[in-house]
């Protein structure tokens, strides 16, 4: 027992690294982070539930006087958020093998990309806005509120990484090197709602 | 401070108790992360609601004494009677058990030295403080919810309910959930991550099996409650139209939303007293549980079972027949794990050596009222039953047999059971007695004749009655029984204070109890156990052997983890040494965070969407201070 590691001092990279190849189980903040995905999970799925249940109580989807959603710009801007995957998967990778520069660089480059998808999301969110609101019918108030939803954690996945490649700078630590996997997973479970969300937005259209 | 036997041993004592021990006075109470300060700050909190609902409860009954009653206006009828059942549910039942039972149960039964997360459990107690006292604002100034606890649509749409009641209910729910949320994530990674080496799965006391599958239901079931408020809220305050059929909404969306979540709910409430229970009976039995991993099982089937009979809320809606079918049946299954808990309680108590003290009296109390009520809700899963006796009287006797018989009555059981693990000292037996037998008597009164008045017709929430329909005197037994059963709780209260400074006092374990808490001193010392316990069944105490072989490590200096705030961290099915990690120490920043949050929902209700906007990027700054230093660092 006394050859155990104590987690806390890992504060070099090296020692992170080690740290993290000696543990057998998921540290506590991959697991926290894991449940919270669960629960964020659940509730994207009352939100896209609510928009079928909400689509097969009516004949007309979209009600007249609203055209259908236009294909191309989600799907191309889906495609490009969904490849952030990798540099994500990365930085987790580098960050497990003691490489913190590296790892920041990922995150730096993913939340570019992520920033880049944001900034034209919201560009289209408005212009969708002119179109028709929310306030309309039923098919606008579920439509823009699971957008939204999507925007919301779209956002606060990249103040995460913004945050985490700002205490990089600093070197690792085993908690940085959590917070990393963390980071990652969130952002791999952002990526798959981004899928199903973008499906759901489309399917008049498909 | 424990007690131990060898100078070397005393020394690592008095270490632990220099590094763990919390600032003290007020500023030790708002900073804390002791899971056990946490618990009776929870404890005391939901004692306050729970007066206030019986508050409630006896205006209702008061009201409804007689024919014709006066005592409140229909308006504040509905906002009394709305508030009995949020206050019960949300700020009562289900945070005294996870809040106060949990939180500081928990980690002494799995041998740990706090939750996985000490900080977020902080958290949830300050945000679960602040969004009752906001609910409690909308009551107070007049503005409470008037649409029931389960606020149907579209009474609860603003063309029906124009002021700000239900935006104090919806708003006050989602903040509540936020904080529950966070409770749960931290039971599970608690139970999964820190249980002494040793404590396998399998040799987890069944109190911590009944706690995880009520974090699991709580995980995947308040989303769905979340989104039926956000929902809710948006076509309130903004105008959508997601209730509202004239302009493509559905009202039955709520009913579904909420019963997706109200269901799971029961269970979330009913099984924390299923552990209590299980904890109680083999203490005062002298015998192990029958049955133990069917019970363990069973307790989790409950939970997911529960997921799959929300709509036999909804048999009189006018849904399919095959769904109604589907739901009836689902509805029925659940019998079963409840049925193999029930039986190996009687079985338990029947094969073992019972002594009928106060704790055990609650529980077998609890066995019968269960038993009423479970009786009354097969009955229910009869469709054409349903649909004859829903929204009267005796689906109120028959929720108040199930969520106070058979999960209060528990709770009150678990408070005099571990009354001298958190005080040091013993309560008053007779006295202790004598509150259950009141408290019987007077839920039987209470709640029994409401079978009978909800089979005469008699409709549930309705704020006064005309004589002459039979119900008057059924109705005057109500309320006598309620005042009893308002006494009877008084008592257990006024036991328990007076005995929390008159009581004799008594040692670490004077039930001969089979569970680590027992092990620790009473109340336990800050830093839970001196020596990480050896852990080999889930009657640990039990086992003498090993816990002579924790005195032995404590004088050897064996795993005592004394260089800082330290824990184990362990696999998650064997509980085999993972690695040790540092506790954070009490903390400024969960408040502050609270404070940050409770200020967006109160421009949120006054509709000041900008400073509530200013509020969350304050929220985010606080949790970008509460990050700024690692764990090694402070």
């Amino acid at each position: 027992m006394s050859d155990l590691t104590r987690s806390m001092e890992a504060t070099g990279a090296g020692a992170a690294a080690r740290v993290e190849q000696q543990r057998r189980a998921l540290p506590n903040g991959v697991w926290g982070m894991a449940l919270l995905i669960a629960t964020e999970a659940a509730l994207f799925g009352t939100m896209l539930a609510s928009y079928y249940y909400l689509r097969f109580q009516t004949s007309q989807w979209p009600p007249p006087g609203i055209a259908r959603p236009e294909v191309l710009a989600p799907a191309i801007l889906t495609g490009i958020l969904v490849a952030t995957t990798v540099p994500m998967f990365l930085a987790a990778r580098a960050a497990g093998r003691g490489h913190a520069r590296a790892a920041m660089w990922l995150l730096l480059v993913a939340a570019l990309v992520q920033g880049g998808y944001l900034g034209v999301q919201i560009h289209l969110f408005l212009s969708d806005l002119h179109k028709f609101s929310p306030g309309q019918t039923a098919y606008g108030s579920v439509y823009f509120t699971i957008l939204f939803l999507h925007h919301v954690h779209v956002f606060v996945g990249i103040a995460l990484v913004l945050w985490l490649a700002g205490r990089l700078i600093g070197g690792l630590t085993n908690y940085r090197l959590t917070a990393t996997r963390a980071i990652a997973f969130y952002w791999y479970f952002v990526n798959a709602m981004a899928i199903l969300v973008v499906l759901t937005q489309l399917y008049p259209s498909l | 401070m424990a007690v131990v036997a060898t100078p070397e041993a005393q020394a690592r004592v008095e270490r632990l108790e220099r590094i763990w021990t919390e600032r003290p006075g007020l500023l030790g109470w708002l900073t804390t992360t002791d899971h056990k300060r946490i618990g009776i700050l929870y404890f005391f909190t939901t004692l306050a609601f729970f007066a206030a609902g019986g508050i409630e409860a006896l205006l209702i009954r008061t009201q409804l004494l007689g024919p014709n009653g006066q005592v409140l206006d229909p308006a504040a009828f509905d906002q009394v009677m709305s508030m009995h059942g949020v206050t019960m549910i949300f700020l009562f039942a289900v945070p005294i058990s996870t809040g106060a039972f949990g939180n500081y149960l928990l980690p002494l039964m799995i041998g740990a030295r706090d939750m996985a997360f000490p900080r977020l459990n902080a958290l949830s107690y300050w945000l679960f403080l602040c969004s009752g006292l906001f609910m409690y604002v909308g009551l107070i100034s007049g503005n409470g919810p008037g649409a029931g606890w389960f606020n149907y649509v579209p009474l609860a749409l603003k063309a029906y309910s124009p002021g700000p009641g239900i935006d104090y209910y919806a708003l006050g729910l989602i903040f509540t959930g936020i904080s529950t949320t966070a409770t749960a994530i931290n039971f599970i990674v608690t139970i999964f991550k820190m249980r002494a080496p040793g404590m396998s799965l399998n040799r987890m006391p069944l109190f911590c099996f009944a706690f995880l599958a009520v974090s699991f239901a709580l995980v995947f079931a308040l989303p769905a409650l979340s989104t039926a408020l956000i929902f809710l809220e948006l076509d309130r305050l903004l105008g959508f139209h997601f209730y509202d059929p004239v302009n493509g909404g559905n009202t039955i969306l709520w009913q579904h939303l909420f019963w997706i979540f109200g269901h799971p709910e029961v269970y979330i409430i009913i099984l924390p007293a299923f552990g209590i229970a299980t904890s109680i009976i083999p203490t005062f039995t002298r015998r192990r549980m029958v049955a133990f991993p069917l019970v363990a099982l069973a307790e989790i089937l409950v939970a997911f079972i529960g997921f799959g009979v929300w709509a036999h809320h909804m048999f009189a809606v006018g849904l399919s027949t095959i769904t109604d079918i589907y739901f009836a049946a689902a509805s029925l299954i659940i019998v079963v794990p409840s049925a193999i808990q029930l039986f190996a309680w009687i079985t338990t108590l029947v094969t073992g050596r019972p002594t009928f003290k106060t704790p055990l009296l609650w529980i077998v109390g609890f066995i019968v009222l269960f038993v009423i009520g479970g009786l009354s809700g097969i009955m229910f899963a009869a469709i054409p039953f349903d649909q004859q006796l829903t929204d009267t009287y005796f689906v109120v006797a028959h929720f108040h047999y199930v969520i106070f018989g058979a999960a209060v009555f528990p709770i009150l059981g678990g408070m005099y059971y571990w009354f001298p693990k958190v005080t040091g000292r013993m309560y008053y037996e007779r006295i202790g007695q004598a509150s259950f037998w009141l408290s019987f008597v007077g839920m039987n009164l209470t709640f029994f004749p409401m079978h009978i008045v909800g089979l005469l017709g008699m409709p549930r929430r309705q704020y006064t009655y005309p004589s002459g329909l039979g119900w008057t005197g059924y109705n005057l037994v109500e309320s006598i029984g309620a005042y009893l059963l308002a006494a009877g709780l008084i008592m257990v209260v006024a036991n328990l204070a007076v005995s929390r400074f008159r009581g004799a006092r008594v040692g670490n374990d004077p039930w001969g109890g089979d569970t680590l808490e027992w092990a620790t001193t009473s109340p336990p010392p800050p830093y839970n156990y001196a020596v990480i316990p050896k852990v080999s069944s889930p009657y640990a105490m039990w086992d003498r052997e090993d816990r002579e072989q924790d005195a032995l490590r404590l004088a050897q200096g064996r795993q005592v983890l004394e260089q800082g705030h330290e824990t184990p961290v362990t696999t998650v099915l064997d509980a085999d040494w993972d690695e040790i990690v540092d506790m954070p120490s009490d903390s400024p920043w969960p408040i502050t965070f609270a404070l940050a949050t409770s200020g967006i929902f109160a421009m949120l209700i006054t509709q000041h969407f900008v400073t509530a906007a200013a509020f969350c990027g304050l929220a985010l700054l606080v949790l970008a201070a509460w990050h700024n230093r690692e764990p090694q660092e402070a």
